[in-house]
This record gives C-alpha cells, sequence and structure tokens, in this order.
C-alpha cells in the first residue's frame, strides 16, 4: 500500500522495512544497556496501548530499559514539565509525541540539545529539524487516513449535501493531515458535498462542538471527526437529539469497532496501525543509539475499515480477537 | 476559478489596510509640500525606518542602545517609539535585566503583528506554511501535487490551502503578503518591489495570471523567487548556513541548480538566474550531455528501471513486481540498503555533480555546501560520492575546512526562505519608508495603485505579458 502524504517538511515516506533490526543489531543493543523513556499524550486510548504493547517487545529483545512511561494527559505544560524532568535523569533516548505545537518545541529542542537521541511520534513542532533537533518521526500516513475516510463516507452522502467536519483545535501534524486530506479528498471527487468545519479543543468539548456543528447546519448529512474517542462522544450526543447520519473516523478503538459493527452510524473507519507503529518507533531509536542512518519520516499506511471487514481488520491491527460484541453483531459467536 | 472559490476579499474590509497615526490622515504626507518647513510626520519616516530595522534585526533592544546605534536624540528616539508602538510595530512591555539601575524595558520588534503567506511550487509537491514578520514558519504542510497539471487547478490548491493555513493560524486576516517559490528562474523580479504580473517561470503557465489572482484574491502584494534561491536563504538564515558568510547550496532533482551566497548575501546574478549548473556539459562512460540529463533524478529512475528489468538489481524488481512504481526515490532507498546495482547508480550521480561543484568550490572558496533534494534525504551515497569528488578535484586550500553536509530542512527550506524574502522586501528601508508613516504595507502607494488597478478591471485579470526569453529550468 502506498503512501499518499508527505512528511512535515515534505519529505518522502520510508517504509518501516527501512529500520528492520538484524539479529548483530540486536545483540549489539543488549551489551549497550541503553535506558529510554516514553512520553505519550494520553495512555488511556486502546493506540496508546497498542503502541507501547509494540515498543515494549522490540526494547525487551534489545535489552534497553524503559525507565519511565508518561501521560501527558494531552496537556502541552505537563508534557514540557516531564520533558525537562526527563532531561535531568540523562535517558539514552526519549520517544515522545508532542501534543502540541509552539508551546512545545522549545522543550523537545533541549531534549537534542542535552545530547539524548530523541525520537517523535505523528507531531513534528514546525520549526524542528530532523538531523538536528529530533532524529526522526515515525507516523501513520495521516493524509492517507483523511483520504480513506472521505472516500468511505462519500457513498453514503446524497448528492449536493452537507458534511460536517469535526477537526482538532490543537495545531497537530496529524489531525491536520487528515482534515485537509478529508477536504481535499471531496474538493477533487465530491464538488457536489458542502463540507461544514467545526473545532474542538479538548475531548471533553467533542459533544458540544457537535451539537453546535448541528445546530448551525441542521441539514448535516454526514460528519467525519478526525479520531475515534471524540467521534463516539459526538454520536452519542447526536443519537440523543435523535439525529442520525452516517459517520467515518480515524482509529479502530474497541468501542469504535463496536459501533462499526453496529452499522447505526459509523460506515467506515480508517484505521492506523499502532502496534506496527511501535515496533517501528522503538527499532528507529535502537537504530540510532547504534549509529546507524535512519530516514527523517518513516510511515505506515492505513487501513479503510467497514463492517465487511471488522473482524479481521480488528486482529491485524490489535494482534488480538475482535470483542465478543462485535463477533456477536457480525453473527460471528452464538455466546453471551 | 470556478464558482467554488471564496469570494474576493474587499481591499476595504482590510482592517490594515489604512490605519491612521493617532487619528490623523497621514496618506498626505507621501504627497510633496509646496512650500515651508517639513512637518514632523514628513521628517519623521527616515528616523521610523533606521529605528525599526534596528529593534527588527535584533542590532538594538533597549533606548539606549538605540540612541547609541542610531546618533538620534533621547526626545526622538521616545517620539518614534511611541509612533511605532502606536503602529503596533514594536513592543516595549518587557523588562529586560537591570545592571545597577533599573531594569530597562526592551524594545522588542511586533513580528505577530501580522503574518506571511508562503508557498513553494515543486515539480511533485505543492508546501504552504504561514509565517511571522520576522519570517520564523508558524506551521506548514506539504502534500504531493503535479506541476504539468492546469494552472488553474494549481492555483485554486494554493488558495484553499492558504485559506485553510490563514483560519487556522491568521484568524484576524492580518496578512501582508504573499511570497512564492517556484521551479524556475524568475525574471523581472527586481530588489524591494513586488511583482504587479506573473513573470515567465514554466511553458504550462504560460499566459495564467497566478500573480494577479493571488494578489486580488489575498489583497496583498506577491513575490516569487526560485526554489533554489527560497531554498539557499532558508538554509542560510534558519539551516545549516546560519553565520556562514560563504555558502553553496545544491538542489538536486530532474533539475540540477546551485544556490550562491557570498559575504551573507545570496547571489541572484543579472537576471536572478545565477547557479544554473544543471545545463553543463559532462561526460560519463562515452556519453557527454548536461549535468541534469546524464545525474538527475530522470536518469536515476530510468537507470534503476532499466536495472530492474535486466536483472542486475532483484531489489527493484520485486518492487515492480508487486505493482510498485520505480521512481529516484525507490532507487534511493534501495542504494541506502545496500542493493549494489542502486549503489552504482547513485555513485555515478554524486561522482558527476562533484565535478561540477568542485569547480564551482574553487572560483568561489565557499566554506560550506549543502546538499538537498528528495534523492539526497533518502540516500547517503549520493552524498558521499560528491564529496569523494569534490575533495579529490579542488585545491587543498579550498578543501582545508570545506564541510559538505547533507540539507536537514527538506522542502521546509524553500518555505523558510520565501518567508525570509517577504519579509525582508516589506522592511527594505526603501519600501519601508513609503508605508511606515500607515503602519501596513497594504497602504504603500505602489500597492494602492495596483488595488486602484484591480478594481477597475473585470474579472479576472488581465493575463501576463507574452513571454519572452529562453526558459531558464532550475
Amino acid at each position: 500500500m502506498t503512501i499518499s502524504g508527505l512528511g512535515p517538511h515534505g519529505e518522502r515516506a520510508a517504509p518501516p522495512e527501512r529500520v528492520s533490526l538484524l539479529p548483530d543489531d540486536r545483540t549489539a543493543a543488549k551489551s549497550a544497556g541503553w535506558r529510554v523513556a516514553v512520553v505519550l499524550h494520553t495512555l488511556e486510548s486502546d493506540w496508546a496501548k497498542q503502541q507501547l504493547a509494540g515498543m515494549m517487545g522490540i526494547f525487551g529483545d534489545c535489552g534497553a530499559a524503559v525507565i519511565d512511561v508518561v501521560d501527558c494527559a494531552f496537556s502541552p505544560e505537563m508534557q514540557v514539565a516531564e520533558l525537562d524532568r526527563l532531561i535531568s535523569q540523562r535517558p539514552d533516548a526519549i520517544l515522545s509525541l508532542p501534543v502540541a505545537n509552539e508551546q512545545v518545541a522549545a522543550a523537545h529542542r533541549r531534549v537534542s540539545e542535552a545530547g539524548i537521541t530523541l525520537v517523535l511520534l505523528d507531531n513534528a513542532p514546525t520549526g524542528l529539524l530532523p538531523g538536528k533537533d529530533y532524529t526522526a518521526l515515525v507516523s501513520s500516513d495521516n493524509f492517507g487516513l483523511g483520504k480513506i475516510a472521505a472516500a468511505g463516507l462519500s457513498p453514503h452522502i446524497p448528492d449536493g449535501a452537507k458534511v460536517g467536519v469535526l477537526g482538532f483545535a490543537a495545531d497537530f501534524f496529524a489531525t491536520n493531515e487528515r482534515e485537509i486530506a478529508f477536504n481535499k479528498w471531496l474538493q477533487v471527487n465530491r464538488p457536489d458535498i458542502l463540507p461544514r468545519i467545526h473545532r474542538f479543543a479538548r475531548i471533553e468539548d467533542a459533544a458540544t462542538a457537535a451539537d453546535d456543528l448541528l445546530s448551525a447546519n441542521p441539514d448535516l448529512a454526514g460528519l467525519f471527526v478526525v479520531w475515534d474517542t471524540p467521534a463516539l462522544a459526538a454520536a452519542t450526543r447526536l443519537a440523543e437529539r435523535g439525529a442520525t447520519m452516517a459517520m467515518a473516523t480515524v482509529d479502530l478503538g474497541e468501542a469504535a469497532a463496536i459501533a462499526l459493527a453496529q452499522g447505526d452510524s459509523f460506515c467506515c473507519i480508517a484505521a492506523q496501525q499502532p502496534f506496527l507503529q511501535g515496533i517501528a518507533a522503538a527499532q528507529t531509536v535502537i537504530l540510532c543509539l547504534l549509529g546507524r542512518p535512519v530516514p527523517a519520516w518513516i510511515a505506515l499506511p492505513g487501513i479503510g475499515v467497514t463492517r465487511d471487514n471488522v473482524v479481521e481488520s480488528f486482529q491485524t491491527i490489535w494482534r488480538q480477537p475482535a470483542p465478543r460484541e462485535v463477533l456477536r453483531m457480525m453473527g460471528l459467536s452464538r455466546g453471551k | 476559478m470556478n464558482g467554488r472559490s471564496p469570494a474576493l476579499i474587499p481591499f476595504e474590509t482590510h482592517k490594515d489596510a489604512a490605519l491612521p497615526l493617532n487619528g490623523s490622515d497621514l496618506s498626505e504626507s507621501s504627497r510633496p509640500r509646496g512650500k515651508g518647513r517639513p512637518r514632523t510626520v514628513e521628517t519623521a519616516a527616515p528616523s521610523l525606518v533606521e529605528l525599526l530595522n534596528l529593534v527588527r534585526t535584533g542590532a538594538a533592544n533597549t533606548r539606549q542602545e538605540l540612541e547609541r546605534q542610531s546618533e538620534f536624540g533621547r526626545a526622538v528616539v521616545a517620539d518614534r517609539l511611541t509612533m511605532l508602538g502606536d503602529l503596533g510595530l514594536v513592543d516595549e512591555s518587557e523588562l529586560g535585566a537591570a545592571t545597577g539601575g533599573r531594569a530597562p524595558r526592551l524594545v522588542r520588534f511586533a513580528a505577530r503583528r501580522a503574518a506571511i503567506l508562503v508557498a513553494t511550487l515543486d515539480q511533485t509537491a505543492i508546501g504552504v506554511g504561514v509565517a511571522d514578520l520576522s519570517g520564523k514558519l508558524l506551521t506548514e504542510h506539504h502534500e504531493a501535487a503535479d506541476l504539468t497539471a492546469p494552472p488553474a487547478e494549481l492555483s485554486e490548491r494554493l488558495t484553499a490551502l492558504f485559506r485553510w493555513s490563514m483560519e487556522r493560524h491568521a484568524p484576524q486576516g492580518s496578512i501582508w503578503g504573499i511570497s512564492l517559490s517556484v521551479p524556475g528562474a524568475v525574471q523581472g523580479a527586481t530588489e524591494g518591489d513586488f511583482l504587479t504580473a506573473t513573470p515567465p517561470v514554466l511553458p504550462a503557465w504560460e499566459g495564467f495570471p497566478l500573480v494577479e489572482t493571488l494578489s486580488r484574491d489575498f489583497g496583498v502584494p506577491v513575490w516569487m523567487r526560485s526554489s533554489v534561491e527560497t531554498m539557499t536563504m532558508g538554509e542560510l538564515h534558519a539551516g545549516a548556513g546560519i553565520g556562514a558568510r560563504s555558502m553553496l547550496f545544491l538542489k538536486v532533482g530532474r533539475r540540477i541548480g546551485a544556490g550562491i551566497v557570498c559575504d551573507g548575501q545570496l547571489y541572484r546574478g543579472a537576471h536572478g538566474a545565477a547557479g544554473l549548473i544543471g545545463s553543463l556539459p559532462v561526460n560519463s562512460g562515452g556519453r557527454s550531455g548536461p549535468l541534469d540529463t546524464l545525474a538527475g533524478s530522470d536518469m536515476i529512475q530510468r537507470e534503476g528501471l532499466s536495472a530492474a528489468q535486466d536483472g542486475r538489481s532483484p531489489m527493484l524488481a520485486d518492487i515492480q513486481r508487486r505493482g510498485g512504481e520505480i521512481t529516484a526515490i525507490e532507487v534511493s532507498q534501495a542504494a541506502q540498503i545496500g542493493d549494489p546495482a542502486s549503489v552504482a547508480i547513485l555513485t555515478e550521480s554524486g561522482h558527476l555533480i562533484g565535478q561540477v561543484v568542485a569547480t564551482l568550490a574553487n572560483a568561489l572558496n565557499p566554506e560550506l555546501i549543502v546538499l538537498s533534494g528528495s534523492i539526497v534525504q533518502t540516500n547517503d551515497i549520493l552524498l558521499a560520492a560528491l564529496r569523494e569528488a569534490v575533495y579529490g578535484s579542488s585545491h587543498p586550500f579550498v578543501t582545508r575546512d570545506l564541510r559538505i553536509i547533507r540539507s536537514q530542512m527538506g522542502s521546509s527550506a524553500g518555505l523558510v526562505g520565501a518567508a525570509r524574502v517577504a519579509s525582508e522586501q516589506l522592511f527594505a528601508p526603501a519600501f519601508l519608508k513609503e508605508w511606515v508613516m500607515q503602519g501596513s504595507p497594504l497602504a504603500h502607494p505602489a500597492f494602492t495603485a495596483l488595488k486602484d488597478r484591480f478594481s477597475q478591471t473585470a474579472s479576472p485579470p488581465p493575463p501576463p505579458r507574452a513571454r519572452t526569453g529562453q526558459e531558464l529550468p532550475r
């Protein structure tokens, strides 16, 4: 599957195979005994848990000790404070998902200035440069995810109808790419559809934002939300208002998979591969610490998930069986 | 533009369009007076220009430093800073460190007073960004694009991305300029002037009024430079070239071009066409031709395809068998992970480019050579081969302290450089003195004249003048 987006500085994507570890690499890493820290936006989501699971396996195989896993709770202030705290602990590498743009750029720069290898996940604050301020960015093809969502939603939208786009107000590379790509796909392939954009600043505000969007546009025929947790909150609020519409989002979390299998509102989910992304990120760290050159941007393709392929997609992405509720709704399990 | 394009922004609705100073109509000040002593506002412009640029460039950041550097008296400095503060161009709210007495107030350039929209148009990609008035990028986005597509389509996409970027980063609509980086030498772009018509850049764009469309739609002046020039500016001001007095910047893609920095300034040549090294003849394996043809990405792609088909490269053949397209990027990535045929192709390209660069290095004696372009980004082999050729063919004095490195900025260099072009042009003394009293470049007499011309012209704006001169690929 090809990568349709470009990196934060216009880079072409390198595939995750480019950072594969050879047996010699693992042996060399084991004898080094590195200390690594992980700084994530949240530890609550299924996505974050799978990322960590992917990373931990590789770090374990390579004898690297993960000395801290930080939950920033989406707070730029907390992330800045935590990065400064970690710098004082002098790990060999930090894997970080910057939760904002300008507010956290300087703190990330301080990590690399302290001589600590910095690998970014999903987001590169504007102005930070690979090779200078960070080593590499590992992310999904977020532009591709936006396109998948638009293509999946399109068949459910009548000619000339309005579609709501619920974006993330924070300036964040991944969600910006999804929103831009979703709109571009519509502009090119369904110019009859009228997008109506509204943004939420915090997950807790997503339901209210959906409310506002619907109040301003009572004739909405569909909705795209830039990731699954706020999408589920928006879907619940819309259902409470008695408004059902075709919805698309990004990330096949457990609850989103159930909602997709239910078939009431979600018609398409553009799924990331967080487990594989975690593996690629950890491998990138190991290669950097071994002094091997790595690409500036390593990207993983997204997977288009509909009700028809939700079970096998769940297994592919999460490396575990689909939730029993999903299996039951799909008629594959008869137990309670 | 089709019917879905946003409506034109009326110039009158721009909040910056004619900002009066202390309630008085200062647009009068640009008119010559018949007799008598000049009024204060007329004499203020040169000192305002000088003081603003001292603050903007960081040469002075307290009133005392401004008095010392400008040699203006305390009262003049105080008066002009009040005026600049009222115009929103400087900010004195921050306190500096005390050195014995009271802590001085810091005088800061109000770089967020307005924003600059920047874009790069490449053969295969389009990039957009928003920068502050100091040229610092606030956001950027890059996406794949086909430069051979109809220019109206590209223009529409550019406009859509500009609108999206403005909504996120300049919600007040205070945009002071657009700066474009294009894949060709830009003729007719003289220093200190914005463009009033689209210069001839690419044959496919002939007759399409890109500059006029953007200037009219966004109500701001437009600047344009070649991609090599903007990338060189970006590398010089925000990348590996910070502080460099002499630098060679090389962009390797379908075309191979060089940006030249002498005494800390970009050297553009007589017609903005300096550094067109891709047309220089080279010899390779009994073949001779231009450097572009024998070492550019078209050659790398062509040779990669050939290696996949004749069995020399199982790795590239495998990509092809799986339905993947082989471009120069795939060949570069295959070389990076050790595919012998791909390594040979990249080495050949690096040696040929290195031969030409060695000649330039001997002529210019740069302290730094920066290599850029998507092939270079994905590959170290080309860089190694180029280093070998330059070090092997240059005078020892030239290579004694010479650093040859890969750019870390990617396409950001073009956006950052485009932002620097606009910020330098907006605040160039000759340009600045015409608008500083009004507090906004949108009130510059030449720009208001252009707006008048647009308002008298039925949409769409007139096509640019006919192309003259030869296309200068970069």
